[in-house]
């Protein structure tokens, strides 16, 4: 039963959604305080090599884990610094953030005599549970069969969601990528509650890249994330800008990453570079279906996202 | 409220600083770069140098040079004329991508006995047109419904690569060569709707760049349209006053942007690589002309020789790896550049001084209050 | 009665010679106020008259620049709106502070540091229910601010206040976006609320609610106090003169005998606002050739969008507009400025200049498809050099630098410029929204000659202000506009300010006689 093509593509698909969860969260996390951050793709590939490279260094998985978390954090602070400080375009900004990120993580990759590139981690990230408890049909692997970064994936949704639904700073953070000028009319910082949550949003990314290096593909090489950080930005939208639903749709689309293989399991023959094309596709679709005029306010897409704030002074 | 610093809004910014800003971000970025190459145990000066020699040393590599250059003035341009107007188009990657798909089925479907003139003007015509329709996914909803280009348009970059891979990667559609057994490869388009070249590899797509580059600058400065587009990136209120349709002429701007990233791709199918290759068109050549663009200042005159900068960069990346330093140096330089420049934008545009001692905070007039 | 305590208990704010001026304008000048506990206090003023000021000044926003301030007899200073809140004091804004994709619930808690770090939303909900229903103010706390109709969206922005417990309310203009209905409702709260021992103060125009709902009048001009009294003993027409001064500026020029031809002919017109009232209202007007017209009103009454209906930039849902005889209804701006309408709108670099383009750019804004500023599809930089120089010679627009964005003129030759392209164009009518409002003296006499100069032309002027001494400097006739409706109508050498002002502030001829 546990080794049905279902069973496998669903644990697959768990698998390579993970990175994605980390990713759209972090990113649903720094879009609901009003900035938008196109530099994913660079803060999670910078992730993955600092976590790859930490781990390396120290054998420690969570050294490793504890580095992509500063790494991404790191990098999100020049966008924070360039969006919020300067109030310059954060379009151009993010970009330059992915460039930057990952021509910064391939280098790293390559320097030095005994490159990174190519070697094996020196840990991997592996199902905590005993082999016992997975054995249990159906619900032992899908409950018990991960390792600890999915374990710690759920609860940073759980946590995402009441913080952002059930406390009082969520709802400031909601406000603030709302309508800043009210927000600060309240009393709140807002340009605070921005950089904290754009340095959130990297951090996140940065474990989500280091997944990639210590779990699912354990070894070094130039880029082994693909286009994980632009599927977590389409991903966004798809999730309408909510934890949980960030949780489904990453899922869902680690499954349609894994399809191709099921698929060929199955001997129905459908193009992988079409099936890659599905996420694309469907956000840009929810984008126009449900984001356009006033059914924005709907699905939930911050009124102030990407629009640079200017305190009103006199 | 003593503040140690007052940031104003500057009116006119001094020409010099629009010139220092883009040079400064450039000696910034090497700085960085120097700092990286250095912790990394290289030797920063012979790396530089031997940038300098791979990109600008010889004919050879300044030709490969400027053959880099061609689609990012484009692509630039692209990137320059859409921003002006507030319109993100950040899709120049899949506006090249879908040109050169539809360049190349052109030039793929012309029959081998077309004169050659009307063959080149026909695939490259077919590029800026393949590029306008991809341009049009987004821009028609963005005009018609509102919908943000921005992630419209980045979304579909990766449909049109996946869509450009399923053609030659995927099936076995006319755009795969049929005698490539080995590898999958597109098939060549007709040798008659090839561009000459005239040295080294260069071939005269770099004059249908620059022209591109410098009607885009004459259409913008001295044509009636181009006031109009002047004032609607200035202020869609106005010209609704002066009586401009706006929607229109932000339509117009999209798709005219997505024609030029499409002519990037077409060139490139009818230039040096003959044939729609998916591994040489995803090189990230809409988001450098996006780089361009902001270094440029949005000018379409000055993206000219950024675009020689960034070529040259990009024909410098594989040099590197024959001295042992990872070619991935220059994505550093490049994300580096734009993150000074797009800083820099902050001191173009703001005014940064010390409070003054008497007049306090009270001094906030502009500086042209003379009446 | 609240007057009653007054003898023995200090004030709950006194202000004490409070001035305040932005940038060399004085706002408010050496004001004193006394607010009393349990009182509805009406600050009564025309636009500009510094009310706005005063109350941004005791909500915290503005630090006065001399003067004191006292709360229940101890001297007190704001550092901010947050402080004034702790110390009991709310305004509502005419410009709601409402995140309007919250809910009504939410927004009560937003930087409310009562509530705790958990949020619990049915909690705050039955807690906003009640105060709603405490104050006859029913709203649903699970509704979104967007769901909401502006009135209800401002008992919000009161139950916020409610909700922190603030002992002073400082309402600012809240009926201008109310129906009577509303209004109503509004008043039977505010009442309620002083019972309960809280004070208000509520900015106003409108002489009748002044009446039905305060118990005393501070009436403020041009930045001073001019008056306070008890409104049992204050008549309207006391209390329209104390605002609009006597000392109005009667027109000294004679009325002009040369009245052409009815130009510009609207008939029944209604014009639809973004929130789908008729903020014109089947109105109708008729400007003759050599004519000025002055639409008199306190603004927000419909002159908007009466401007923009008839320059084709706002939807027209009924009636007519006719141009020497040519139906020209809901036409398009561009038609507008081919068919002869010069337009100076209110706000100047919001619509009526490109803020980022040069002085000469601006001056060919419209007239740039024709010759001489194009030829066929090109551009003669030449013309636009040479005509704008002209033009900045002529109305002496100064400040000009080439290439300078126009942004960085003064308000008055930004004006100037503005006119100097209007009135040069190919025109028969000439609509100008409050053209001199913030001008200096100079620069207010080379507009207002210039518009006096037109009529003499034989154009068509439409002028709309909320500016009397404007309007009868430079009207031959004048109507008064109140809530999308010409409510009154006299040649402006029969104009009184007491007249003027009754109407405006919505009481109709009868009433007042």
């Amino acid at each position: 039963m546990n080794e049905s093509v279902l069973m496998l593509t669903l644990m697959a698909g768990i698998g390579l959604g993970t990175p994605l969860v980390f990713g759209t969260v972090g990113e649903i996390l720094t879009e609901r305080s009003g900035i938008l951050n196109l530099g994913v793709q660079g803060m999670m590939l910078f992730g993955a090599v600092m976590g790859f490279w930490a781990t390396f260094v120290s054998g420690s998985l969570w050294l490793g884990v504890l580095a992509a978390l500063l790494g991404g954090a790191g990098m999100s602070l020049i966008h924070a610094f360039n969006s919020v400080t300067l109030r310059v375009s954060q379009i151009v900004s993010g970009l330059a953030l992915t460039i930057f990120g990952t021509g910064v993580a391939v280098y790293i990759g390559k320097a030095g005599s005994d490159p990174l590139i190519g070697q094996p981690s020196k840990a991997v990230f592996e199902p905590i549970f005993p082999e016992a408890l997975t054995d249990v049909p159906i619900v032992g692997p899908l409950i018990f069969g991960h390792d600890a970064l999915i374990y710690l994936s759920w609860a940073i949704v759980a946590a995402a969601s009441y913080y952002l639904f059930h406390t009082r700073p969520g709802l400031t953070v909601r406000a603030v990528g709302e309508d800043p000028a009210s927000a600060e009319a309240a009393g709140i910082n807002v340009s605070k509650v921005r950089y904290i949550h754009v340095m959130l949003g990297g951090a996140l990314a940065g474990i989500g890249g280091a997944y990639f290096s210590l779990a699912l593909v354990p070894s070094w090489q130039d880029n082994p994330i693909g286009q994980a950080g632009w599927i977590a930005i389409a991903l966004v939208i798809l999730a309408s800008w909510r934890p949980w639903r960030a949780l489904w749709v990453a899922y869902l689309f680690g499954i349609a990453g894994r399809l191709n293989f099921t698929f060929q399991t199955l001997e129905i023959n459908v193009p992988a570079t079409l099936l890659d094309m599905l996420p694309f596709l469907l956000a840009i679709i929810a984008m126009i279906v449900l984001t356009s005029g006033k059914r924005a306010k709907f699905l939930g897409a911050p009124a102030a996202l990407g629009i640079p704030y200017y305190r009103e002074e006199r | 409220m003593s503040r140690r610093f007052i940031v104003e809004p500057r009116g006119l910014a001094p020409w010099w600083l629009k010139l220092l800003i883009p040079i400064g971000s450039v000696i910034a970025a090497m700085i960085l770069g120097g700092v990286f190459l250095v912790i990394t145990g290289n030797d920063w000066i012979e790396v530089y140098q031997k940038m300098a020699d791979a990109a600008f040393g010889s004919g050879r590599g300044f030709a490969e040079t400027l053959v880099s250059a061609t689609p990012l003035i484009l692509t630039g341009v692209a990137a320059a004329i859409a921003f002006k107007m507030l319109v993100w188009n950040i899709g120049g990657e899949g506006q090249l991508i879908f040109g050169a798909v539809v360049a190349a089925g052109v030039g793929i479907w012309l029959a081998d006995s077309t004169p050659q003139v009307i063959a080149i003007v026909a695939v490259v015509i077919a590029g800026a047109i393949g590029g306008a329709f991809w341009a049009s996914l987004a821009a028609v909803p963005k005009v018609y419904l509102g919908t943000n280009e921005i992630i419209t348009t980045l979304m579909l970059n990766f449909i049109a690569l996946n869509f450009m891979q399923y053609l030659v990667l995927g099936s076995s559609s006319p755009w795969r060569d049929p005698e490539a057994t080995q590898f999958p490869q597109g098939r060549p388009i007709v040798e008659s709707g090839r561009i000459p070249e005239f040295f080294h590899r260069l071939d005269w797509g770099l004059f249908i760049a620059i022209g591109v580059a410098v009607i885009a600058w004459f259409v913008i400065s001295k044509t009636r349209s181009g006031f109009e587009y002047r004032i609607v990136g200035d202020s869609f209120d106005a010209a609704r006053y002066a009586g401009i349709k706006v929607p229109k002429k932000v339509l117009g701007t999209f798709l005219a942007s997505g024609a030029a990233a499409g002519l990037a791709g077409s060139i490139l199918v009818a230039g040096i690589l003959g044939k729609m290759d998916p591994r040489s068109l995803d090189l990230g050549l809409g988001f450098t002309g996006i780089i361009v663009a902001a270094l440029a200042r949005l000018n379409p005159i000055a993206i000219i020789p950024v675009a020689i900068l960034m070529g040259a960069l990009n024909n410098a990346g594989p040099a590197l790896q024959s001295i042992g330093v990872p070619s991935a140096t220059v994505k550093i330089l490049q994300g580096a550049i734009l993150i000074f420049a797009v800083a820099g934008e902050f001191l173009i545009s703001n005014r940064i001084h010390r409070p003054d001692p008497i007049a306090g905070e009270a001094k906030a007039e502009p500086e042209a209050q003379a009446a | 009665m609240p007057n009653a305590d007054q003898s023995r208990t200090p004030p709950a704010v006194e202000l004490r010679k409070i001035d305040k001026s932005f940038y060399g304008v004085l706002a408010n000048a050496d004001v004193d106020f006394n607010l009393a506990r349990g009182e509805v206090h009406t600050l009564l003023g025309e636009n500009g008259a510094g009310k706005s000021t005063l109350c941004s000044v005791m909500a915290g926003l503005y630090r006065p620049d001399s003067g004191e301030m006292l709360m229940d007899g101890e001297p007190i200073v704001l550092k901010s709106p947050k402080h004034a809140l702790a110390a009991g004091i709310g305004m509502v804004y005419q410009h709601f502070r409402l995140v309007s994709n919250l809910t009504v619930a939410e927004n009560l808690a937003l930087g409310n540091p009562e509530v705790g770090l958990r949020l619990s939303q049915s909690e705050l909900e039955a807690e906003a229910r009640e105060l709603g229903e405490r104050y006859d103010f029913p709203v649903d706390p699970t509704a979104r601010i967007w769901q909401l109709s502006v009135g209800q969206q401002q008992r919000v922005e009161i139950l916020k206040l409610l909700y922190r417990d603030v002992r002073i309310l400082i309402l600012d203009e809240p009926t201008a976006v109310l129906t009577p209905q509303e209004g109503q409702a509004l008043f039977r709260a505010m009442r309620t609320l002083a019972d309960e021992g809280r004070s208000l103060i509520f900015v106003s125009h409108k002489l009748h609610e002044v009446k039905q709902v305060s118990d005393r009048v501070t009436v403020l001009r041009e930045g001073r106090v001019v008056g306070n009294v008890d409104t049992a003993d204050a008549e309207p027409r006391d209390l329209a003169r104390m605002m609009v001064g006597k000392d109005l500026v009667l027109p000294t020029r004679a009325p002009n005998e040369s009245i052409g031809e009815p130009v510009l002919v609207v008939d029944n017109l209604t014009v639809t606002d973004d929130r789908g009232l008729d903020a014109v209202d089947d109105l109708s007007i008729t400007v003759n050739a050599g004519e000025v017209v002055g639409i008199a009103g306190v603004s927000g009454n419909g002159q908007r969008e009466l401007a923009q209906g008839i320059v084709g930039l706002m939807k027209v849902t009924g009636g007519s507009v006719h141009l020497s005889g040519k139906d020209i209804t809901g036409t398009s701006p561009l038609k507008s400025i081919k068919a002869g309408i010069a337009y100076v709108p209110q706000s100047r670099l919001g619509m009526g200049l490109a803020p980022g383009l040069d002085t000469e750019d601006n001056l060919a804004l419209k007239q740039f498809r024709e010759p001489p500023y194009s030829n066929g599809p090109m551009l003669s930089p030449k013309a636009f050099k040479a005509k704008g120089a002209e033009l900045i010679e002529e109305f002496d627009v100064r400040g000009v630098r080439p290439g300078l964005p126009i942004r960085l003129l003064s308000g008055g030759n930004l004006q100037k410029a503005l006119i100097a392209r209007e009135v040069t164009q190919d025109h028969c009518v000439l609509i100008a929204r409050s053209p001199t409002r913030g001008l200096d003296v100079g620069a207010t006499a080379v507009v207002r000659d210039q518009i006096l100069a037109e009529r003499d032309r034989g154009v068509a002027v439409l002028l709309i202000s909320e500016d009397l001494d404007e309007l009868l400097a430079l009207s031959d006739r004048l109507l008064v506009i109140y809530e999308g409706k010409i409510v009154g109508e006299m040649p402006a050498s029969d104009a009184t300010a007491e007249r003027l002002g009754l109407l405006m502030s919505g009481h109709t001829e009868e009433q007042s006689a």
